[in-house]
């Protein structure tokens, strides 16, 4: 693949690719680009991180600290939950009061024998969703899945 | 304060006062219906009372569904006792059921029945929703 990078002060920042079809490459380019704008940074001890939101299992809450959960590690974000909740992609919906889940690390849901929808993430983390946060989750998730197959 | 503790206040205060708002609607077609039926002031305040504690156990007791370390027998165990005892004390102090022990065997058997009849329906329908977002996310 060719890479150009066109200087003009006048257009405003935009990566184009064009591709016969999507492969890893061109998955890795959009998320670098996402992690770009998303601008996330998580802290781990005295380390600074970037991190790109594909990346990203969920976020949650502990202890009035958000962290952002990864494959191996999970790291502290300064930002608040609900700052993160407008400046992530829509691929992270929120499935509880501290939880913005990851709709692509999700593994399965399972519905427990208390009447809880619990959400399974690729690294065997669960979390539930609320009564109150069920509705939109799902509209969420049937439309995602509609426009991205 | 336990995380635990303080969801179960949380939600108990929050739906604590439809208990009242439910009894007063009660009270008021039994009121236009019934034949004769006066109360006290003394029974109107013990139903007020009972019945918004009677309302916050149900609405805080939801919160042993969540316990993520607790096993499904122990929080559904918890639940039901804590319910059941919140249910029973308030009928019992308000005269809704007479203090007989084969009254208490009938209201718990009908409490028994009701109690798993809602939770195999929710049961069986969060089911299926899971089943239906496990299709949609493949």
């Amino acid at each position: 693949m060719k890479c150009e990078v066109v200087l003009d002060p006048t257009l405003e920042d935009k990566v184009v690719v064009y591709v016969k079809e999507e492969d890893h490459l061109t998955d890795e380019i959009k998320r670098l680009v996402e992690g770009h704008q998303a601008g996330l940074i998580g802290y781990h001890d005295k380390e600074m991180i970037a991190l790109t939101p594909a990346e990203i299992l969920f976020i949650t809450v502990v202890n009035n600290k958000v962290y952002a959960v990864l494959p191996k590690e999970r790291l502290w974000l300064k930002e608040r939950l609900y700052a993160l909740e407008g400046k992530l992609p829509p691929y992270f919906i929120k499935i509880n009061q501290s939880c913005l889940a990851n709709l692509q690390q999700i593994e399965r849901f399972d519905a427990s024998l208390s009447g809880t929808l619990q959400v399974r993430f690729k690294n065997g983390d669960t979390d539930y969703v609320s009564r109150r946060q069920l509705k939109t989750v799902k509209e969420r998730i049937g439309i995602y899945y509609e426009q991205n197959g | 304060m336990n995380k635990t503790v303080k969801e179960f206040l949380h939600r108990g205060l929050l739906f604590g006062g439809f208990g009242p708002i439910i009894v007063g609607i009660i009270f008021a077609i039994l009121d236009k219906t019934a034949d004769s039926f006066s109360l006290t002031g003394i029974q109107i305040l013990i139903a007020i009372v009972s019945v918004y504690l009677l309302a916050f156990v149900q609405a805080g007791a939801s919160v042993f569904n969540q316990i993520e370390h607790w096993s499904v027998p122990k929080s559904l165990a918890c639940h039901f006792s804590v319910l059941y005892l919140a249910y029973v004390i308030c009928y019992l102090v308000n005269n809704w059921i007479p203090f007989d022990i084969r009254a208490i065997f009938i209201f718990t058997a009908i409490f028994v029945v009701i109690y798993f009849a809602v939770w195999i329906t929710v049961a069986l329908s969060v089911r299926a929703v899971s089943r239906r977002l496990n299709q949609k996310i493949g």
